[in-house]
């Protein structure tokens, strides 16, 4: 019995030192798994795992709407992956406390990559960006003509949104904007583009430190834009009982709505759109806004333009350096180049050639991305207002508040939430 | 009581079980009381803050609103076990085709909340089978799950429709100790069926009623999250938050441990006062 015991420790004290010289970097993110990034996550596992004998790789994809529910429950228990993806903004922000602070190390790649400040804050950066984010408009172009509109054309102002809206609407077949607020998301998107050209650039700092109220004419009308565009007959019937992810972007592309506000990279953007509603069919424009800021032009709107998602390294891992390592391998411009080719995430390495791309929507992106980005506003906003807003936008359009009342609470969560 | 040895023997096969319950009941019941009194982002943010998350609870309007649907919800109690034990009594009664609806009844019961959700969700949503049966009827379509007049009752109906089958199993089965004779003399005496059931059926299920009553209130509060999140996310507004959905949104999205356990901690507390009643129920029910 005691030289089985001698043995069993032994095995195990030979097992222990096996597993503590082959190092693992645990790595959680919600798209690895995802068959247009499998081939980028692939190929950085195997660049990473060539330069560094000994070292694997393992990604952990966990569920997108559980995320940050099991990566919060992860890092408080210390049990937290070596380093993970987040959403750039608020989602990125709320995780600095666990994030190791990284500007002595990304020296040599800071100027290569855009997107930071969705992943700083005063004090430096805390992750690396992987890929830019942004709202723009997709429309369908068979159903603009269907509608008398000439599909070139797309609107640039608030007034001939109005009239694609109203020839629309007088065709009868589909509404102008599928619009899914089930979880309150469309809102955020709602805001945040119109945002990109009835505000200023210091509106847009004042809305981020807290100092423009929701009550504020500036915020204020874009709730009423929200209120009159649905009385207008503008949204899809059904808005609040519609998921934004993917219900409302299903429908756009089986064709039975007119326009929607999408995303640039990840999901609900022109690649996915282009596969099912053929590239020449799909066009791209910045929403336009009902007032238009002093420094902005009407007839140019802006876009709401940030870092999208990047990788954060947890401070307590035991392998930070590694970690390092591998989130510069994921943004280097040879992966970064497969991200973009094959899952058609709008890179934050500015030396990824976009030479080749043959979407138009893709094209008209990277044109206007060049001199139409705006901040992202709803991103600026704090947790507790987007989760207010939330509730409040659906209770405004189905009429159980009004914009006055809406725009009062929300000076309120507002005034709680930056204490 | 037994030898020492014979208590220590006892002791070690209920070991298993006790370090089970400290371990994964009694220890997080600590810790969330603890963590109560916090205010956490759960990574680095550890501050006592007393009843501050208490006395902010009660200037909270999402959470006074889900307290009012649990208020809601616990008014209409006497649906979630008449229904069942009228449909027992109908089975037990011997309806043509009893066998057929028993099993239909408890099929639901089978299934899990997220997948009774998905269901409903293709046919409560707006552009669902429903509202396509009443256009195709010429009646107007309705936003079943994204309004407030309807979301929180469509709620309740789809929880009730899944659930009330295992309701109905535990009447059958106290209908099944209803003694013949009773009803018998009943009937012989001259009673009407309607009679009997009032006079005869339904004080003799009384403690099956009252057992009922609770477990169906105590599995209402705290087994809806699936439906909730599926159907209808909490809104519109907060016309369908439950507070078990609030903990998990303050938890999982707000990133307040704090917060969403002194929600648990009053959560539990109006459970245990639930427990504490179907515990002298059925101390009371012992000898019937």
């Amino acid at each position: 019995m005691r030289m089985t015991l001698k043995a069993a420790l032994m095995l195990g004290t030979l097992l222990s030192g096996a597993s503590a010289s082959a190092q693992e970097i645990t790595v959680w993110d919600w798209k690895s798994s995802d068959p247009l990034s499998v081939p980028y996550y692939q190929k950085a596992k195997e660049v990473f795992e060539a330069k560094n004998p000994g070292v694997t790789i393992n990604y952990v994809m966990q569920p997108n709407d559980q995320y940050y529910t099991l990566l919060g429950t992860a890092l408080s228990s210390n049990s937290g992956p070596d380093l993970f993806l987040m959403n750039g903004g608020a989602q990125a922000k709320a995780r600095f406390g666990a994030l190791m602070k990284l500007d002595d190390k990304i020296a040599d790649i800071k100027g290569d990559l855009v997107g930071w400040e969705e992943f700083s804050d005063a004090s430096g950066a805390y992750a690396i960006p992987l890929s830019i984010q942004g709202f723009v408009i997709y429309y369908n172009k068979k159903l603009y003509s269907d509608a008398g509109l000439d599909p070139a054309k797309p609107p640039r102002t608030w007034a001939e949104l109005t009239k694609v809206c109203d020839a629309i609407k007088a065709k009868g077949d589909v509404p102008c904007f599928a619009m899914g607020n089930k979880e309150g998301f469309g809102i955020e998107f709602w805001l945040s583009a119109i945002a990109a050209t009835s505000w200023t650039a210091q509106q847009q700092a004042d809305f981020a430190a807290g100092k423009l109220k929701w009550s504020d004419a500036p915020v204020r009308e874009i709730l009423q834009s929200w209120v009159d565009a649905n009385a207008n007959g503008w949204f899809q019937q059904g808005a609040n009982s519609t998921a934004k992810f993917m219900d409302e972007y299903e429908g756009f592309m089986r064709s039975e709505s007119a326009n929607t506000i999408g995303l640039i990279s990840d999901v609900a953007h022109w690649k996915q759109f282009d596969e099912f509603l053929e590239p020449a069919n799909l066009g791209v424009y910045p929403m336009p806004s009902p007032t238009v800021a002093a420094d902005k032009t009407e007839a140019a709107p802006k876009f709401p333009l940030a870092g999208g998602i990047g990788y954060g390294i947890n401070k307590a891992s035991a392998n930070a350096d590694l970690a390092v390592e591998f989130a510069k391998v994921l943004a280097s411009p040879e992966l970064e180049q497969i991200f973009f080719n094959d899952a058609g995430a709008v890179a934050a390495n500015s030396k990824v050639d976009t030479a080749g791309v043959k979407s138009p929507a893709a094209i008209e992106i990277l044109k206007i991305m060049g001199t139409s980005g705006a901040p992202m506003a709803h991103a600026n906003a704090t947790a507790k207002e987007l989760e207010e807003i939330h509730r409040l936008s659906q209770l405004l359009l189905n009429g159980e508040t009004t914009v006055d009342e809406a725009a009062k609470r929300m000076d309120a969560v507002q005034a709680e939430a930056r204490k | 009581m037994g030898s020492p040895a014979e208590r220590r023997i006892a002791l070690l096969f209920i070991a298993p079980a006790l370090l089970l319950v400290g371990v994964f009941r009694i220890f997080p019941l600590a810790w969330g009381f603890v963590l109560s009194f916090f205010d956490s982002d759960g990574m680095t943010k550890f501050e006592f803050v007393g009843l501050g998350n208490y006395v902010a609870l009660a200037s909270d309007n999402a959470f006074r609103d889900s307290v009012e649907n649990t208020l809601i919800l616990i008014a209409t109690l006497p649906i979630w076990v008449a229904l069942p034990m009228l449909l027992a009594i109908l089975i037990h009664q011997g309806v043509p085709g009893g066998g057929f609806f028993r099993a239909v009844y408890f099929f639901p019961a089978v299934l899990s909340s997220v997948i009774i959700g998905s269901i409903f969700n293709m046919v409560l949503r707006f552009d669902g089978s429903l509202n396509a049966m009443l256009k195709a009827v010429g009646l107007v379509p309705v936003d079943w799950l994204g309004s407030g007049t309807t979301a929180l009752f469509v709620l309740f109906s789809v929880h009730l429709w899944s659930t009330f089958g295992m309701s109905l199993l535990i009447f059958m089965a106290g209908l099944s100790t209803v003694p013949k004779e009773l009803i018998e003399a009943a009937r012989l005496d001259g009673a009407k069926p309607l009679q009997i059931w009032w006079h005869v059926m339904i004080p003799v299920l009384r403690p099956i009623i009252e057992f009922v009553g609770v477990v169906t209130t105590i599995g209402a509060l705290t087994s809806m999250f699936g439906l909730i999140y599926v159907l209808t996310a909490g809104g519109p507004g907060t016309s369908t938050a439950l507070p078990e959905f609030l903990i998990w949104l303050e938890q999982g999205k707000m990133n307040r441990p704090g917060y969403a356990a002194a929600i648990s901690m009053l959560l539990f507390s109006l459970m245990a006062g639930l427990a504490y009643v179907q515990i002298r129920i059925m101390s009371k029910n012992a000898n019937l």
